[in-house]
């Protein structure tokens, strides 16, 4: 088996490769619209009526979506539970070296895919790099694990008994893939589906269709049969109707909370004909806090908030929403952040350097407002960057202080470049107000004692802890990724565990002994 | 020993500099040792013991680096006796004391102590933490023949509030240094090669300190944001008649900073002046080609005065690894120390041969390195001044006054400024003193001085 190693991120100090990346948006740029069917039972239906535009350019439109039926969902789901028994049967390895020849799809497509990122969801150039990286690294991780997981693992063997364990394919696994990750996500959640032999349903966010169907034509290409893979695109009524469908066995999900409880809540209970439980990885969010105390080096510290609130304009689960300070640098702290606010490039995504680009939709672009507005009206400092582009969905970056503690800037995730700075009396108080949190997904301290780190690492709740870097850029296979919680079901994208949540686990005992002969 | 040696370079291109080479590494050798005093021979055995003990080594750099953000003593020693915790004391005596010291009942004893030593650590390689307080020791250089380049330590810049204060440190230091050289002695090394006169004030600046907007992926964004800083200081160099060199950083700055001074040395104005510099770090496996595009540059500018190079083997080799080995790239840097050594030696060939175009500056601490810069360029028909040979305050104080003996321009890289500024600069020196591929530590560990001669 070969090893695994992450994607190559495209060196972008080096203005050759920027080149490159101009270029392929270019070309983007003068072709029509990705035009994106409905993909079922290896059938496509094209009739775009969905249209996904620039946040930067909300007139320049990036894809048009056709969007899926009621009875295309259905089929889908009965083509894929079809397909799944064919490709169930197919042998580990096998399907290992598909999801591996997809990944090389993805690869060669790599430039005009970041492009497409950057203008579908307004990604910046290294973010939307490092989103094909993870999907690459996505499809190459699991189908390495679902080999491993195929051989089975050690169980206690005593005389007479024969004992082994080995894990199935479920069936039909539902993707509900969200817009921020367009690849990756989208990716990695179809992919483990896939590498373990079940079928996958996916229905992209209707926000990146375009990036979705990318995805699904390197799956294709590569050799997934027919009916194993399907795209649905839509809105939220494919996803729910999706999620619904009897014949679904396993959900995966990334999204809001909001969604999330609704599709844990209806997979609670068996539909009519379903003769299974159906199993849901959620992946729902985070409200995250970085913990600064006293002896942290400011000079690391400044850059890792901006980066890990601000970057991609703060829509990452993993993203920095609340700094807790400590008291005896916080004031220190708050003026070099908010002295660093203006240092922040906000502008289009296609713009190399550019931090801040635009929220993904006017919704998300009102909401973001509105939180800062309410905070603001209740009594907090706020301290903004002043002009941002009239054109595209722009939020400013924004650094709150003096915040009532249960404004919802403090309770809510805001999903927008907006970071809170509180002060605590010592790292312990930190950990305090992370203990009270619903959210448990990522968590950042700055220290440079070693016994401050272990009694952190030891007490934290949240599912990744950073540190004395970043918060954000969780790599597949070295940083497992997911939270605890309300933040998600605890499952570990990009880790040795996430595959199980995939599969059904099988064991069986073999009586050896033949009239007290036991070989 | 001799005889592997010839037998090792017989053959070879060049082999015929090898015997001149090696004189002067043992003439140079010979006398930088004769003048290593008691004065740090304390210094030295504890950089000897923590070099064979990679996590000692570890746990001393991070209580040296954590010291300045300690509010007193008793924080300092929780800090020394936290860093301790995983490190095999193998029976190490200084281990166990240390650990033992971290006590909770010896807490700010041990902690004074730690901060002590740190503040002396600190006193060998910073000059003085303002320039007047540098000033004294600045003259006392120049009196015993000894150039200086002045470097202005201080917090990373992330606002521009920091870049702006950093220049205006900049823009004083010059003016201040001007004015306190006027009455230094003269010195005629010093201040003149067979190209023109040099001057007395030679400040090193960071680009990076001048711009909170470095982004490794947009060059242009950080130039442009440094760009009125820096014509600032050549302005203001020139008006006082000092040296402005610009240092070389990491890879991540390396583009902006290069198209920056390269941009502001064509404008006119500066056609005759100020006197100005440029780094190239040899670890690069791309530094010849950054030269070739130097020389062309400088080839090609209106300037009347040559622009000196400074050529090191560059001080972020670590940093340059571990980010390309997280990144999955290729290193920049040569991964054999042997590789840089090489390719600093075919660098000092082509500055050599390209004066009075450039000005060769060699920086170094490896004796066989600076043996062979002074060689080449003598064999080359340069006069001895012609050529400048540049050492580290703290680390090269033996080989500084080695050199200034020989007869060579010797200039030596003054660091100013205060201890919470100065420790990330002191930890990469640290790191460097005591790293296995060091000159100066396997000097220090008694390597023999012919094998550390021979040919890389």
């Amino acid at each position: 088996m070969t090893e695994f190693r992450n994607e190559i991120l495209l060196e972008l100090r080096r203005s050759h490769e920027r080149d490159r990346l101009v270029a392929a948006l270019a070309e983007l740029d003068a072709a029509p619209p990705v035009a994106v069917p409905v993909i079922v039972g290896g059938e496509t239906r094209l009739d775009p009526t969905l249209a996904s535009v620039d946040p930067g350019d909300p007139d320049r439109i990036v894809a048009a979506a056709t969007v899926a039926e009621e009875h295309e969902v259905s089929s889908a789901v009965t083509a894929a539970a079809a397909a799944a028994r064919g490709w169930g049967e197919t042998s580990a390895v096998e399907r290992a070296a598909v999801l591996s020849r997809a990944a090389g799809e993805l690869r060669d497509r790599r430039y005009e895919l970041a492009a497409l990122a950057v203008r579908e969801c307004a990604k910046p150039w290294a973010e939307a790099d490092a989103d094909i990286c993870e999907a690459i690294d996505f499809l190459e991780y699991y189908a390495i694990e679902a080999v491993r997981l195929d051989a089975g693992r050690e169980l206690i063997q005593l005389p007479g008994e024969r004992n082994s364990i080995s894990y199935r394919p479920r069936g039909v696994v539902a993707v509900i893939a969200p817009w921020n990750f367009p690849f990756a996500i989208a990716t990695g959640m179809t992919a483990a589906g896939l590498a373990t032999g079940n079928a996958v349903c996916l229905k992209p966010a209707e926000q990146s269709p375009g990036c979705a169907l990318a995805v699904v034509e390197a799956l294709r290409r590569a050799g997934i049969p027919e009916g194993a893979i399907a795209l649905l695109p839509g809105e939220g009524e494919v996803g729910a109707a999706l999620a619904a469908e009897p014949g679904v066995h396993t959900i995966a999900f990334t999204g809001s909370g909001a969604v999330g409880l609704e599709i844990l809540r209806a997979a609670a209970l068996p539909g009519p004909g379903q003769d299974h439980l159906k199993r849901v990885v959620a992946e729902m969010g985070g409200k995250n806090c970085i913990i600064v105390d006293a002896d942290a080096d400011l000079d690391d510290v400044v850059p890792a908030v901006l980066h890990s609130a601000f970057g991609f304009a703060g829509q990452k689960c993993s993203a920095a929403s609340r700094v807790l300070a400590h008291e005896r640098i916080a004031a220190h702290l708050q003026d070099r952040l908010r002295g660093a606010l203006d240092t922040l490039l906000v502008g289009q995504a296609a713009d190399f350097g550019v931090d801040v680009p635009p929220l993904i939709e006017p919704s998300a672009q009102a909401r973001v407002e509105r939180m800062v507005a309410e905070a603001a009206a209740a009594g907090a400092n706020v301290e903004r960057v002043e002009d941002v582009p009239d054109r595209g969905y722009f939020s400013a970056p924004t650094i709150l202080a003096d915040v009532d503690p249960d404004s919802p800037v403090i309770r809510e995730e805001i999903f927008g470049p907006v970071v809170t700075v509180e002060t605590v009396s010592d790292v312990g108080a930190g950990c305090d107000l992370v203990e009270r949190q619903a959210h448990a997904l990522t968590g950042g301290l700055f220290s440079r004692n070693p016994r401050t780190i272990a009694a952190v690492s030891r007490r934290t709740p949240v599912g990744n802890l950073y540190v004395n870097r970043g918060i954000t850029g969780a790599m597949v296979g070295r940083q497992p990724f997911g939270g605890n919680r309300l933040s998600g079901t605890g499952a570990k994208a990009g880790g040795p565990d996430y595959l199980l949540h995939f599969v059904e686990p099988v064991v069986v005992t073999e009586n050896t002994v033949r009239h007290g002969l036991a070989p | 020993m001799l005889d592997t040696f010839v037998k090792g370079d017989v053959g070879l291109p060049g082999a015929e500099l090898e015997p001149e080479v090696r004189d002067l590494g043992r003439k140079l050798g010979r006398s930088a040792s004769s003048s290593r005093g008691a004065k740090h021979a304390a210094y030295d055995r504890a950089m000897t013991l923590v070099a064979g003990n990679e996590e000692l080594r570890a746990a001393l750099f991070r209580l040296v680096d954590v010291a300045p953000a300690c509010a007193n003593p008793a924080e300092l020693a929780e800090h020394l006796a936290a860093y301790l915790d995983g490190v095999e004391a193998g029976g190490l005596p200084l281990i166990l004391g240390l650990r033992a010291a971290g006590s909770p009942r010896l807490h700010t004893a041990t902690g004074r102590g730690a901060a002590a030593a740190v503040r002396q650590m600190a006193g060998r390689f910073i000059v003085g933490e303002t320039i007047p307080e540098a000033v004294p020791t600045l003259r006392e250089f120049w009196t015993q023949e000894v150039a200086t380049t002045v470097d202005l330590l201080g917090e990373a810049t992330v606002t521009r509030a920091e870049g702006q204060a950093y220049a205006d440190r900049c823009d004083r230091a010059l003016v201040d240094l001007a004015e306190a050289a006027r009455s230094w002695p003269a010195r005629p090394l010093l201040e003149a090669d067979s190209a023109g006169p040099l001057p007395r004030v030679n400040l090193s600046v960071k680009v990076t300190a001048l711009t909170p907007l470095v982004r490794p992926e947009a060059p242009e964004r950080g130039r442009e944001d440094a760009r009125h800083h820096l014509l600032r200081l050549l302005r203001r160099a020139d008006e006082v008649g000092a040296h402005l060199h610009v240092d070389m950083e990491s890879m991540d700055s390396r583009e902006l900073i290069l198209d920056l001074v390269l941009d502001l040395l064509d404008r006119p104005e500066f056609a005759d002046g100020p006197s100005v510099g440029l780094v190239l770090q040899a670890y690069l496996r791309d530094s010849e080609e950054i030269l070739d595009r130097i020389l062309e540059r400088a080839a090609g500018s209106g300037r009347r005065l040559p622009l000196s190079v400074r050529v090191v083997k560059g001080a972020y080799w670590d940093h340059e690894k571990i980010e390309a080995a997280q990144n999955g790239w290729t290193p920049p840097v040569w991964t054999e120390k042997v590789e840089t050594d090489r390719c600093f030696e075919r660098i000092c060939r082509r500055l050599v041969d390209a004066f009075p175009l450039v000005r060769p500056a060699f920086a170094s601490h490896n004796l066989r390195s600076v043996a062979f810069a002074a060689t080449y360029a003598r064999q080359a028909g340069l006069a001895t001044g012609d050529i400048e040979i540049q050492v580290l305050r703290g680390l090269g104080d033996e080989l500084q006054e080695a050199i200034a003996g020989a007869g060579f321009r010797c200039r030596t890289y003054c660091p100013v400024g205060d201890m919470v500024s100065g420790m990330a600069y002191l930890v990469r020196r640290l790191l460097e003193n005591t790293s296995n591929a060091s000159f100066l530590a396997s000097q220090a560990a008694g390597s023999d001085l012919d094998e550390l001669l021979r040919r890389p």
